[in-house]
């Protein structure tokens, strides 16, 4: 199923956490791609699973309770779940990087921000110290950061700066794909902006891939190719920006463009969406939203629904879809 | 920082003063008479009181405090009564082999002690981890006198294999030197442990792991730096418990060190020894706070940056650097 184009094709992977009181069905399935250049946005609430699936990618899931239970990462021909430990090690950082959702933790507090990005470097390509300080420099310009703070240690920065760091480490190695989890989350509003600003650019500058997790529409509006609409472990809608925002088919995804204040229509209140994402631990029979959904019938309460393709390229999991196109 | 240093050198004056204070009132709490004890039951009580009044015993309490503070600062410890020495050499003659004792202790529990914590963090609720933590609490429970005993009764008693008493040669350390550590060492696996399992779910190490890096570096460099604050914290106190230690340990294994030393001016009411062991005690306690605090500046940065909070040109750099997050 996979083809060429796709840099990063993940096929039926599921991760599960056993704990002690029960099996955590963080990731059930879920099917992706992503070509080279390209940027998907996996959007979805909180304790969807984005980041189980992100961290499935880099297989850092912490293990145990963590566990990939099955289906495929196929990046640029190799299957990731397969590798070794030792050849995971020379992929991250190298091929694929991580951008993490919290800044303020995301850095070593007690290393100046110059060795932790110079670390990288000389993990990843043979160079000298001064070289790779030298590299380290120009990241930091990259960035936006003058190279003189260089030796600085991560609590001289705000946050907004040391995402800027956060990126820089993740740019460093010129990755072919970059997997941002949630990165402006922790910013403020203002910052958020200028950090998203920064991403679209160095991205576009290196022609990087990028899997953009967030719960924010708006971002994905702004600088994703694609989007795929998570729920409990699974990918609810998936399709081109177009087809997402021009052509909303599930309900889930209207339920979330529903909370959202417009410019052009009028409307007192947002409509949020009823009820509580399942407990992971405990998803309900049948579709994983029917016991929120507004248009739920029969049906969705005991049979899961098949993957439907609404117009080519554009996937729907949803029972009013099922049989035949929309009408 | 070394205005810090001096700060804390200037602390330390009315910490060693309360010390002379605590001590000398015990002291003077104390029964016993020392003229008694120098003389002798068959001596009269004229004699007994003569000799009072000589060595300054009949004098009131704050008279012979400051009369103690004033040789005090005159670098004087005061005279043994019992072996007419003076304390200060009594004292040097016993320290080397106390310091010896609690320093190889100490350094025996944290080079044992810290891998283990970090193999067991590292390796949570594995056979490793479980019997570490299992011989620590055993550790932490036993009484080290009784391990010493235990210790002479195996190596000395039924095997031979080492010396029961003295200090005379690297063998005669190793009993001591595992019955005084073996609370330390556990107390100090127990600490890495709990601290590294704190600090290495921390989302640093996932940063650290997703750049590629290798579990050993990512173990050694980025864990276990962090983790260290809260074991430097207990070298301090178990460097203090080493010393006790020594104290009991030295009696068991009839080692002439600070501690018998003590033990044995306590029994002959020979007060000024033990004013001046306590003190010294007091002082090395004291510095070796110091050099903690010191150390905690270069293991981790923070700390470091509010050590040197006082200076002006730091606040000028501070300054300079919110100012370009506000441009931000």
């Amino acid at each position: 199923m996979s083809n060429n184009e796709n840099l990063l094709s993940i096929r039926d992977l599921t991760i599960h956490y056993f704990t002690d009181d029960g099996v955590v069905k963080a990731v059930n399935g879920i099917n992706l791609d992503i070509a080279r250049g390209e940027t998907l946005g996996l959007v979805g609430e909180t304790g969807a699973g984005k980041t189980t699936t992100a961290l499935g990618i880099m297989r850092l899931i912490p293990d145990p309770p963590g566990k990939i239970v099955g289906g495929e990462v196929i990046f640029d021909g190799t299957d990731l779940i397969k590798e070794s430990e030792k050849k995971m090690r020379h992929h991250r950082g190298f091929d694929f990087s991580m951008i993490f959702q919290d800044p303020m933790t995301s850095l070593n507090p007690v290393l100046t921000v110059g060795d932790q990005i110079a670390e990288v470097i000389r993990l990843h390509d043979k160079v000298s110290r001064a070289e790779a300080n030298k590299k380290a420099a120009d990241m930091l310009e990259l960035v936006g950061i003058p190279a003189e703070r260089i030796n600085e240690y991560p609590h001289q920065f705000s946050g907004g700066m040391k995402q800027r760091v956060v990126i820089a480490i993740a740019l460093a190695c010129n990755p072919q794909l970059i997997i941002a989890d949630e990165p402006t989350t922790a910013l403020d509003v203002t910052i958020q902006a200028q950090v998203l600003a920064l991403m679209s650019e160095l991205r576009e500058k290196f022609g990087t891939a990028m899997l953009l997790i967030t719960h924010d529409l708006g971002v994905v509006a702004e600088i994703c190719d694609k989007v795929a609409i998570m729920y409990a472990g699974q990918i609810l809608e998936y399709g081109t920006l177009e087809d997402i925002y021009n052509n909303v088919c599930h309900p889930y995804t209207k339920g979330l463009f529903g909370s959202l204040p417009s410019l052009n229509s009028r409307v007192k209140r947002l409509s949020p969406i009823s009820g509580l994402m399942p407990d992971p631990a405990n998803l309900p029979e049948g579709c994983p939203f029917h016991p929120r959904c507004p248009q739920k019938c029969e049906k969705c309460t005991v049979k899961e629904p098949p993957n439907v393709e609404v117009t080519p390229g554009h996937f729907v999991r949803c029972h009013l879809f099922d049989n035949g196109k929309e009408g | 920082m070394l205005k810090f240093i001096l700060k804390r050198l200037l602390v330390m004056i009315p910490v060693l003063l309360g010390v002379t204070f605590i001590v000398f009132s015990m002291m003077y709490i104390t029964d016993g008479d020392p003229a008694r004890m120098m003389l002798g039951d068959l001596a009269t009580d004229e004699e007994v009181e003569a000799l009072r009044e000589d060595m300054g015993l009949n004098d009131p309490f704050f008279t012979r405090y400051f009369n103690y503070l004033g040789d005090l600062l005159h670098g004087d410890l005061g005279t043994s009564y019992s072996t007419r020495q003076p304390v200060s050499t009594a004292i040097m003659e016993r320290l080397p082999a106390t310091i010896k004792l609690a320093f190889f202790s100490c350094l025996f529990a944290i080079v044992i002690g810290v891998p283990i914590g970090i193999i067991s963090a590292v390796r949570q609720y594995s056979i490793i981890d479980s019997i570490s933590r299992i011989v620590s609490l055993i550790g932490i429970s036993l009484p080290n006198f009784w391990l010493a005993l235990l210790l002479m009764l195996l190596f000395s008693v039924q095997l031979g294999w080492l010396p029961p008493s003295g200090l005379y040669g690297p063998e005669y350390y190793i009993m001591p030197v595992i019955s005084i550590s073996a609370v330390s060492l556990a107390t100090f696996a127990r600490t890495t442990r709990s601290s590294m399992l704190e600090v290495i779910r921390q989302d640093y190490i996932r940063t650290a792991r997703a750049k590629g890096q290798t579990e050993w570096v990512v173990v050694t460099k980025h864990a276990l730096r962090n983790a260290l604050i809260p074991i430097i914290t207990i070298v301090g106190v178990q460097f203090a418990t080493a010393l006790g230690g020594a104290v009991v340990n030295e009696q068991i294994f009839g080692i002439s060190g600070l501690g018998k030393l003590m033990v044995d001016s306590i029994k002959a009411r020979d007060f000024p020894v033990v004013q001046g062991g306590v003190l010294v005690i007091a002082i090395m306690f004291s510095f070796l706070n110091l050099f903690i605090d010191v150390l905690y500046a270069f293991v981790d940065p923070r700390i470091k940056s509010q050590y040197m909070r006082g200076s002006k040109k730091k606040k000028a750099v501070a300054a300079s650097a919110a100012a370009g997050e506000a441009q931000e």
